[in-house]
Formats: structure tokens, sequence, C-alpha cells
């Protein structure tokens, strides 16, 4: 079997497309030694020092093909765990129950993911084998989507590059030692106030599939696409990337409406294979736009957060701020792709 | 004789004997709606129930438990988890029992559908493996216990075709495929394919389209 499959239009630099995870995470593991690798499908990554007693644990998970999320998020003042599955797979019951596990100092823990049935499953199983255990876990979804589902069906949409603002908020607060209903209540909130959305230009291949996840021609986009390729709201011609920036600020800003006088912070996040410059071309008019509304931006975010391998792309997040989610944004964290 | 833990090594063995040979086929009616992955999946999932070794215990429910644990560590997967969910159904509804009398397995199946139900939230209808364990559910409520074994496999395959034929010109509901109806329709929902072939009577000819076509005595 060829595992160098040239004849894709998308070329990767891997060995074998089944070694493609386990080979990305000895890698990470070996370039971050604030991380380790854990549980036993080794196929959970933990801080290098365990998580402090009576500290509220937080434990999130999902499938490759992401990085810096999920796993790249597990530092001080953000995750203590994270459960990896395959590309665009969800970890397996048992990398849940011990990312769960692992992170449990004696306060329970928060398991914090995106929106996906698969996840979902998962993660919901190896709650209940943990309870039965005495772990007390409360879980909350990313949901930040605005493109996967209506408002009157906001709890259905899927988590995307938000998601990060909701690690922020729960990170920070649990650092603090809080509760873990005081750090539930304050991710679900961080979930509330954020909203993304996203335009994809090209799609990205699953390492073992021989084709790409979607098909789209040269000289058209897709407004509102989900990281896996979701279906989104319209695909037509290229626009300027003004003439996209301005419909994505009014489609998020119709969506959860933002006062003249708000603070909020922005996340324009790539997608993989976009360069930071355009990235930056995004931002640009997405600072204009906010500033003509009287919005102020605190602590922008601009740079490849959440990716899907090498599609090419964007997503914005805004995430309104009030006092309480401003000190959490701006409390110290650290991990591998994100220093505050 | 009444189904033992033996029955399900040697259920376990068969699957693993043919799921080799149904690898590509799988990931081919997969790659029509997701990644590709359903047979890979599959092969690696059967991989580790067929390593786990249960001949340490009699308990059925043991065992069913034990295998659901396999799957548990082997896959992320929706269709693997849901499997896990309903072995742990059975494993829970079995457990003590070193003996089940084969009249019993088409309840014990409903029982696994309604906990899979809850767990992945799809109803029947939506075009995934729950309606093909219904309608194989359905098949063996005729048996006896005093029915061959041959008359058991019969029923479980034909059952399994049954839905695989009847779901094919429909649309699937639920998950990632529902969001593209037109790759959904007329083609076989992977899970369900699965469980055909793994179920399927005869041993399977060269081509495996051909095994499709064939009809279940």
């Amino acid at each position: 079997m060829n595992h160098l499959r040239f004849h894709s239009p998308m070329k990767k630099l891997i060995n074998q497309p089944t070694h493609y995870v386990d080979e990305m995470l000895a890698g990470l593991l070996l370039a971050n030694p604030s991380l380790k690798l854990d549980g036993g499908s080794q196929r959970v990554i933990r801080r290098a020092n365990a998580v402090r007693s009576g500290k509220v644990g937080i434990a999130s998970g999902g499938g490759s093909g992401h990085l810096p999320l999920f796993t790249g998020y597990v530092g001080d003042g953000l995750l203590d765990t994270c459960s990896i599955g395959n590309v665009f797979e969800g970890p397996n019951v048992e990398s849940c129950e011990d990312a769960i596990r692992l992170a449990h100092g004696g306060a329970g823990v928060l398991c914090l993911y995106g929106n996906y049935g698969g996840d979902r499953m998962n993660f919901d199983m190896a709650c209940e084998f943990l309870e039965a255990e005495g772990i007390a876990t409360r879980t909350v979804l990313g949901t930040d989507d605005i493109a996967s589902a209506a408002p009157d069906e906001a709890h259905k949409r899927r988590g995307v590059a938000g998601i990060l603002y909701a690690y922020k908020a729960a990170g920070a607060l649990a650092e603090s030692g809080a509760s873990l209903e005081e750090v539930a209540r304050v991710a679900q909130k961080a979930v509330d106030a954020t909203r993304t959305i996203g335009v994809a230009l090209s799609p990205c291949r699953v390492p073992t599939a021989n084709t790409p996840n979607f098909a789209i021609a040269p000289d058209e986009i897709e407004m509102g696409m989900g990281i896996h390729g979701e279906p989104g709201i319209w695909r037509a011609k290229l626009k300027t990337a003004d003439a996209i920036a301005d419909e994505m600020l009014e489609r998020l800003l119709a969506d959860r409406p933002i006062a003249s006088g708000s603070r909020v912070s922005v996340l324009v996040n790539g997608l993989g294979a976009t360069p930071l410059e355009e990235l930056f071309i995004l931002y640009r008019r997405t600072h204009q736009i906010l500033s003509e509304r009287g919005i102020t931006i605190v602590q922008p975010l601009v740079g490849n957060y959440v990716t899907s391998m090498e599609m090419a792309g964007a997503s914005i997040s805004l995430h309104l701020l009030d006092a309480e989610l401003e000190q959490l944004l701006l409390a110290p964290a650290s991990c591998p792709f994100w220093k505050v | 004789m009444p189904i033992t833990v033996q029955t399900l090594s040697d259920a376990v063995a068969r699957s693993h004997a043919r799921i080799e040979r149904l690898e590509d086929q799988l990931n081919a009616a997969d790659a029509l709606l997701g990644d590709g992955d359903t047979g890979s999946m599959l092969a690696r999932v059967i991989e580790k129930m067929a390593a786990t070794d249960l001949s340490a215990t009699s308990d059925i429910g043991a065992a069913f438990n034990a295998l659901a644990r396999a799957i548990m560590s082997a896959t992320g997967s929706s269709l693997g988890t849901l499997l896990a969910t309903g072995l742990l159904a059975l494993a829970k509804a079995t457990k003590g029992r070193s003996e089940l009398p084969w009249i019993e397995l088409s309840g014990l199946i409903g029982q696994a559908i309604e906990a899979m139900r809850i767990r992945g939230g799809a109803s029947l209808g939506d075009k995934t493996i729950l309606d093909a364990l219904q309608s194989v559910a359905q098949s063996l409520a005729g048996i006896t216990n005093a029915s061959a074994a041959a008359d058991v496999a019969n029923a479980a395959a034909s059952g399994a075709r049954a839905a695989l034929e009847h779901f094919k010109p429909l649309p699937c509901k639920i998950g990632r495929a529902r969001l593209f109806p037109e790759k959904s329709t007329g083609a076989h929902d992977p899970g369900m394919l699965a469980l055909a072939l793994l179920l399927e009577r005869s041993d399977l000819p060269e081509s495996s389209a051909a095994c499709l076509l064939k009809t279940v005595p």
C-alpha cells in the first residue's frame, strides 16, 4: 500500500496516515515539557504537574486535526487535561474517563468541550462511570457557531473557535479556588457571551481519506461552514476581505446585538492554510466596524487558534465582556499556544 | 444449547475472521457520507474484542461488560460508542447468569436498542444501526428454544438484510449524515451494512458486491 498518496490534491508531511495522531502527540510533547501524555489509550494530555488538591479540574477533549485546539490549551489558568481522538473523531470513552480522573483534585471536574454528538456520548458515558466512583462532574458545551442553527435552537449549535473564551474564563476561575458550581456557571456564561462565524475557501483532507472532505470551485467560498466541512449558509464567488468581514460582523451582531460603549474581545482565527497577513486584513476591517459602533476591543487575538488542518479560511468570534469576564480574560494563563 | 460465554467468544471470533475482508467495502460505503473509515474502525474494534480473554468467566454479563470496555478503548466513533452502550445494557441485563435460553435474545436486543436510543438520541426510522437491530430483534422473536442454531442465524441475517434494503432509498435523519440527505438517499448506511455483512450466512464470495445481491435462503 502506498502511504504517500501523491495523487491527492493535498500533499501532507506525514509518514503513515494511521500514525498521524500518535506521531503528532509525540512531537508536541517533546517540544513542550509542560505537557505529559497519560491514560490507558495514551490519548490524554495533562499538565506535567498533577492537579492541585482542592482545585476544580477542567477536562476537555475532541478529535485531532484542530491544533492548537484542544490539547494545546492544557496549561496553567486553562485546561488541566484533554482527551484526544483520531482526526475528526471523538476521543474514546476510556480516554474521557482518564482525562476526568486525572483532572480531579478532590473538588470535582468541569467537562468543557464542543457540542458534537459523538463527543457528548463519550463524555456522558465517562461522567456516569465516574459519578458512580464518587467524582462530581458538570458539563458545559461550546455552542458558539451561529451558522449551525437558528437562534431559537441555539443549544443545537456546534462549538468552534469561541470555546477558547470559555476555557479562559473557567480556567482562571478554577485557579482562584472557586467551587465546581461557580466554575460551571462562569463557563456557561462565557459560552453565552460568545458568537462565531466562519468562512471556508478550500477544503482539507483527513489523512486516512483519499479525497478532500468537501469539494468547492477554485473561485468560490462558503459562508458559515463548520470546522469539519459542515455545510454553511451560502456558497458563491470569492469577495474582497472587507466585504466578507462586513457580512460576518453583520451576522454576528444581528445574532447578538452589542450596544455602543460595550467591551468585547475579538478572535480572528485562521483555519490552517490562510496566511496571518490575510487574518490581519480581516482584523483591520473588524476593528473599523466595531470602533464605528462605539465598541471597545480588549485583548484581540489574531492567529491560528482553532484549525482544520490545511483548510483555508477564517472565523471571527466576538466575546462580550462584563467586569467578571474581563477580569478572567486578563488573568494570567500559560499554555504552549497562548500566554496572558 | 443455551447461550453461554462461549457463544459470545465464538461470535466475536467469527466476526474477527470476516471483518478484514469487509474493511474496504465498509470504508467505501462510509466515504459517500463520512470520513470513509467505518471499516477500519470496526476492524480495530473487533480486533480488540477478539483479543479480550473471556475464558476466566462464566458470567455472561461480565463477558458483555469486558467486550464493551474493549470497544471503549478502541474507538471514539459514534457507532463504536453506541455498540458499547448496547453491550453494557446486555451486561446489566445478564449479570450473574451463565446460561441464557435463545428465546430471551430478541427481548435483550430490544433492551440494548433502548439504551442506544437514549445515549445517541436517534429514533427508530432515522436510518441507523438501531433500525437494523430492531429488524433483527423482530426476526428473532419467532424462534423457540427448540430452534436449530442455523435457524437462529438465518433469522438474524435476514432481519439485518431486510432493514438494509428497506432503508436504502430513505434519507438518514441523524448525525452528520442528516446534513447531506441527497448523499444518504439511495445509499446503504455503513453501520447497517456492517451488521448485515457480519451476520451474512454464507461464506463471502470473491466479490463482496455479489454478496449484497444474494438473497438469504
